[in-house]
């Protein structure tokens, strides 16, 4: 619940609101911590909220986000700030910090929306939806996602014509032009710094043909298509809406790949490839599913047999690198490929490709920090000081980071760290109050 | 009996609606007497919903609360919570599952899934009228808690919890702290040894005045619940004094005549029956391998610290959680198993004690060795054996292995016969490098593996390689490294006393593989580090910390609210045969004498609420709270209505 009463005193801080910074302020706060919990987003709930299943156990992601969310929505010790950053973090000599905290304004006040979508229907905007990666429209004023938290509607400003037409038709009053930004100190004793990740670029890759080829998407894009906030309620091809049946995914775009910087394994795009291929298995019994890869990397619990089943339900592996994709008169697509599997350079034509794009730090982090320096590794993840004892120590005394802030990593690794993040958080505060920190 | 219930019916974002007719459903329940409202919603467990069901039991004074929804085990706390938030009791709240056990399990027939949903809400329907209240069941939670397996998690995790104030009681099976990272000489991307790591983790925990440190010690019992666990501790004796004369200790262990296998360096060595298996092992002194140990009292005469006085020993703790630490082993490999049994058939964790042993030339049995093949996935990713999954560390470990005798010894040649390397997200630099250093890469298909055998004298791999398209190249190596995975504890009896679950991989097994890793179903039980899957170092702190948030979570309040659903006795028709408490697995039951006549009780706070003791019960006594006799007719009732 967003709350307008600001409290200037923390014991925590948490910057990202994902399942990450969820699971590390859920956990302070139940151990009796008070925390501000911020996401620059207009909900809370990170990329997890909105993927489809999640491998291997093909649990529903939305249903089992969603527990999390209200959990921390309902947490009386967690206050939760949308539209959210935080700068200008200063370590004091005792050991704590002060932040400046920045609220971009909504143009909604929150607590009196009841997310009827009246100003939905009424606004005459449309834009691209970036909640659906860009695969459908939204308007200007419009609802996040139906699951989204909070519910409340938002003003795009950026896109809006300032026609009044939702003013008039919110039935409760609650769309405020008015609104400027907010921005106020804060004191806190820890921060926690959970700030995820942001997904590869495919453009990077001209060869590729994403942004030129219409039925070349990306895999957070077949991720919508599959999930039960889908907007098809089904899967389509974008160039003429046809149902595939013959479907590529490109594992390894913008992941081990030095020509466009990201030298390391994203961790990740293996098993949500191989998820997305039996759920389309399941959505479109009809339809072909290939795999191009490079190594299949299968590791974590219960993923090899996941792997395993994909296979024996018909799924194709190839292995080999795709080189090149063209695109045909009727939209299909060429895929160029070396089959390491029989040493010859190979054409397959496919109706929709899938790009398993990989996932980079976020940029910008080490900038919140004045007086102290938050280090960054050789990938320009957040540097771990001491991964073997104290996973979640950053370079500086106090702030811990949970997630893929600090490597590629996927849902029970984000929250286990999150979980360290936060074991450790706590002591933090106990050492506070028992004692001097040397900083 | 309820007559103002609230029926929700979620469409699970067409998890539930692609199947079954959430409208029909909704109209087929509305008109059953007592049903206030009943009402279709997108997602029951969004926040907004949420609110929602929270403000009509309020607005419409509800009193009782139906939602039909996914798997309880899923959302079964999340709408009790709301209807306790409307001002219910929650044990007014009835789940109706119609995704897993209806839409999901009848997606080929959606008639049919209809008509069975409506029976499944109609059935919850019957219950929660006849549903009610109940209140928990307060007790105290001690602030302590026991740490199983001195291993680095398990340390780590007693660290953690000491520094935050609870007392610790780390329990350790060996004689010695360090677990399987004490025999590691070597850590990939570290500049510490496993030695050096275990001895930080131990000083700061061995001085810490809130953990105590047990080896030689295995839990044999528990008994109890959560916060208030009864664990007995057996404890070996070490047969040396606390007080102890390191000079002498090493004139015992020179003067021992016994040798057996090292299994410290996985038997490429012989120790003594008195040994440590370091120098700078933890704690500081020796133990008396009693099971190899002659007592012939040699070792005795030249030192004064041996003790065979010393008896084992029981002990009870009391503690609020118990957090189980207890590793791994590595795969032992079957005779034949790849050439397993061949002179110069060695293991990884063998290679590695190999490569601490010689410093500028690497000898093995008096070779010395340039040609090294690792054979990857021996005892994971079996296509034959049960051992399906992957091990996670291996394909990194081995890699960096492999740089590391080439920093280390001159002209190694290294053939890396793999199933594809998973040197997944940063460790990706590791196969670079090796790459790098001119390491052979050869892939062997899924269904056909390499050959080891012994020709001429020569260790010859055989391969159909995958990489250069099907061809067969063949290695002679001077030493074939086999890189053997991870188990699960061969012995795997604290599992058993702890009733942990094992999964297919007979490793311990969470709740929910992706959102609750630490916690097990036994409530007060966490688990921590590679007893739960196979981990790297570094996986193995972030999952000890987890754990140890979440047992520090459960005891640090003092106090915890239990689930009143209990069985009850009516001790008017009870006459006492037994079986209640032979039934129960608890041992929650016993007998007690009540106006002169012999009838059993149950302890509240012992009881589980499983209701074995239900079915034996010959004079139909028991009936569980939550769950009454009544409650359950009534749903049988409807479903077997025509």
């Amino acid at each position: 619940m967003q709350d307008n009463n600001k409290v200037k005193e923390y014991d925590a801080l948490v910057i990202g609101a994902g399942i990450a910074g969820g699971e590390a302020a859920l956990n302070l706060a139940n151990v009796g911590n008070r925390v501000l919990l911020i996401d620059k987003d207009l909900t809370v709930g990170g990329k997890m909220i909105m993927l489809s299943k999640v491998f291997p156990t093909l649990d529903c992601s939305a249903c089992i986000t969603t527990p999390k969310v209200s959990e921390i929505a309902r947490h009386s010790l967690i206050t939760t700030l949308t539209s959210t950053e935080a700068s200008d973090i200063v370590q004091k000599d005792n050991g704590t910090f002060e932040a400046l905290i920045t609220t971009q304004p909504r143009y909604v006040h929150i607590e009196d929306c009841t997310g009827c979508q009246l100003c939905e229907e009424a606004c005459p905007v449309n834009v691209e939806d970036e909640y659906q990666y860009g695969l459908v429209g939204r308007k200007a004023a419009f609802i996040p996602f139906s699951i989204a938290s909070p519910r409340a509607a938002a003003i795009d400003i950026e896109n809006c014509t300032l026609c009044g037409a939702c003013e008039r038709a919110c039935p409760t009053n609650c769309i405020d032009f008015t609104q400027t930004v907010e921005k106020f100190m804060i004191e806190c004793k820890t921060v926690i710094v959970a700030t995820g990740f942001q997904l590869f670029d495919p453009t990077l890759i001209p060869r590729y043909g994403y942004g030129r080829f219409k039925n070349v998407i990306t895999s957070m894009q077949m991720e919508r298509q599959l999930a039960p906030t889908r907007p098809f309620n089904t899967v389509l091809r974008p160039s003429d809406g046809k149902i595939p049946d013959n479907i590529a995914y490109v594992l390894c775009t913008g992941s081990r790949d030095k020509t466009v910087g990201t030298p390391i394994c994203s961790q990740v795009c293996c098993m949500y490839s191989t998820k997305q291929a039996q759920l389309l298995m399941g959505a479109l019994p009809m339809a072909d599913i290939t795999l191009y890869f490079l190594h299949i990397r299968a590791f974590g619990k219960g993923f090899n047999e996941f792997y395993a089943q994909a296979q024996s339900m018909g799924v194709e592996y190839v292995k080999g690198k795709v080189a090149k994709i063209t695109e045909k008169e009727d939209g299909n697509l060429i895929l160029r490929y070396e089959d390491i599997s029989t040493g010859k350079v190979t054409e397959t034509e496919h109706d929709m490709v899938v790009l398993s794009v990989g996932i980079l730090p976020n940029q910008g982090i080490t900038g919140l920090f004045k007086n102290r320096k938050l280090e960054l590794d050789q990938f320009n993840y957040i540097s771990q000081s001491n991964p073997l004892e104290s996973p979640a120590t950053t370079s500086i005394k106090g702030v811990f980071v949970a997630g893929v802030a600090s490597a590629p990593m996927d849902i029970p690794d984000s929250i286990l760290s999150a979980g360290a993040a936060s074991s450790e958080a706590a002591n933090y505060i106990r050492q506070l109050s028992v004692k001097q920190v040397e900083v | 009996m309820k007559s103002k219930i609230g029926v929700y019916i979620c469409h699970c974002g067409g998890n539930i609606s692609d199947y079954v007719d959430v409208n029909k459903v909704r109209e087929s329940v509305k008109e059953i007497q007592g049903v206030e409202i009943s009402i279709d919603t997108m997602f029951a467990c969004a926040d907004s919903s949420q609110k929602q069901i929270a403000e009509d039991i309020a607005n419409k004074k509800l009193d009782a609360l139906v939602v039909a929804s996914c798997s309880p085990k899923l959302h079964y706390p999340t709408f009790s919570a709301v209807a306790e938030r409307g001002g219910l009791n929650k044990y007014n709240y009835v789940h109706a599952n119609i995704r897993e056990q209806v839409s999901w399990a009848h997606s080929d027939n959606k008639e049919g899934a209809t008509e069975k949903a409506i029976k499944v809400v109609k059935s919850a329907i019957a219950r929660v009228k006849e549903s009610v209240p109940l209140e928990p069941i307060e007790v105290k939670a001690q602030k302590s808690i026991a740490v199983l397996g001195a291993g680095v998690a398990g340390m780590r995790a007693a660290k953690e919890l000491a520094d935050l104030g609870i007392q610790v009681y780390l329990i350790e099976r060996e004689h010695f702290v360090g677990g399987r990272i004490s025999q590691l000489d070597f850590l990939c991307g570290a500049d510490i040894t496993g030695k050096e790591l275990v001895t930080q983790l131990y000083e700061k925990i061995h001085k810490h005045p809130n953990v105590t440190l047990f080896t030689g010690a295995e839990v044999i019992e528990k008994g109890g619940s959560i916060g208030n666990f009864k664990v007995k501790v057996k404890i070996t004796p070490r047969y040396i004094k606390d007080e102890c004369n390191p000079e002498q200790l090493q004139k015992a262990i020179d003067v021992c005549p016994v040798e057996v296998e090292d299994d410290f360096n996985f038997n490429i060595t012989k120790r003594k029956a008195i040994y440590r298996n370091y120098d700078s092992e933890y704690p500081h002194f020796p133990t008396i391998d009693s099971k190899n140990c002659t007592r012939c009292g040699e070792c005795e005469k030249v030192c004064s610290s041996i003790d065979f006085t010393q008896k084992e020993e029981i002990i009870d703790l009391t503690v609020g959680s118990i957090l189980a630490a207890t590793g791994f082993d590595p795969y032992q490999p079957k005779e034949n198993e790849f050439g397993w049994g061949i002179e110069n058939v060695v293991t990884l964790p063998q290679f590695r004690r190999i490569i601490n042993m010689c410093d500028n030339k690497l000898i093995y049995k008096g070779k010395e060795i340039k040609d090294i093949a690792y054979i990857y996935c021996v005892g994971s990713r079996q296509v034959e054996g049960d051992n399906k999954y992957c091990s996670r560390y291996c394909c990194t470990a081995t890699l960096y292995t492999s740089i590391l005798t080439h920093k280390k010894y001159k002209g190694i040649h290294s053939f890396h016969f793999n199933r594809g390397i998973r040197t997944y997200g940063k460790q990706e630099v590791i196969y670079d490098e090796a790459s790098r250093l001119g390491d052979i890469f050869l892939q062997s298909y899924e269904y056909d593996p390499p050959v080891v055998t012994k020709v001429n004298g020569k260790t010859n791999v055989k391969i159909e390689d995958l990489l250069t398209g099907g061809k067969e190249i063949e290695v002679n190596a001077d030493l074939v490294v086999l890189v053997t995975g991870m188990e699960p504890r061969n012995d795997c009896s604290i599992g058993d006393v702890l009733k942990i679950p094992k999964g297919r991989d007979r490793f311990y097994n969470e709740i929910h593989m992706k959102l609750r890793p630490v916690e097990t179903v036994i409530d007060g039980v966490t688990i921590a580090g590679a007893c739960q899957g196979p981990k790297n170092i570094m996986e193995s702190m972030n999952s000890a910390l987890s754990a140890a948030a979440k047992s520090y979570s459960i005891v640090n309040k003092g106090e915890l609210a239990l689930e009143p659903i209990i069985a009850k006795v009516d001790k008017d028709t009870c006459v006492w045969c037994g079986k209640c408490a032979e039934a129960c697995p608890f041992d929650a039951i016993t007998k007690v004498n009540a106006n002169g006549k012999e009838i059993a009780e149950i302890n509240a706070s012992v009881c589980k609420g499983c209701g074995m003791c239900l079915p034996v019960c010959e004079s139909d006594s028991i009936d569980m709270d939550g769950f009454t006799n009544t409650e359950i007719e009534s749903m049988i009732n409807v479903l077997a209505e025509n």
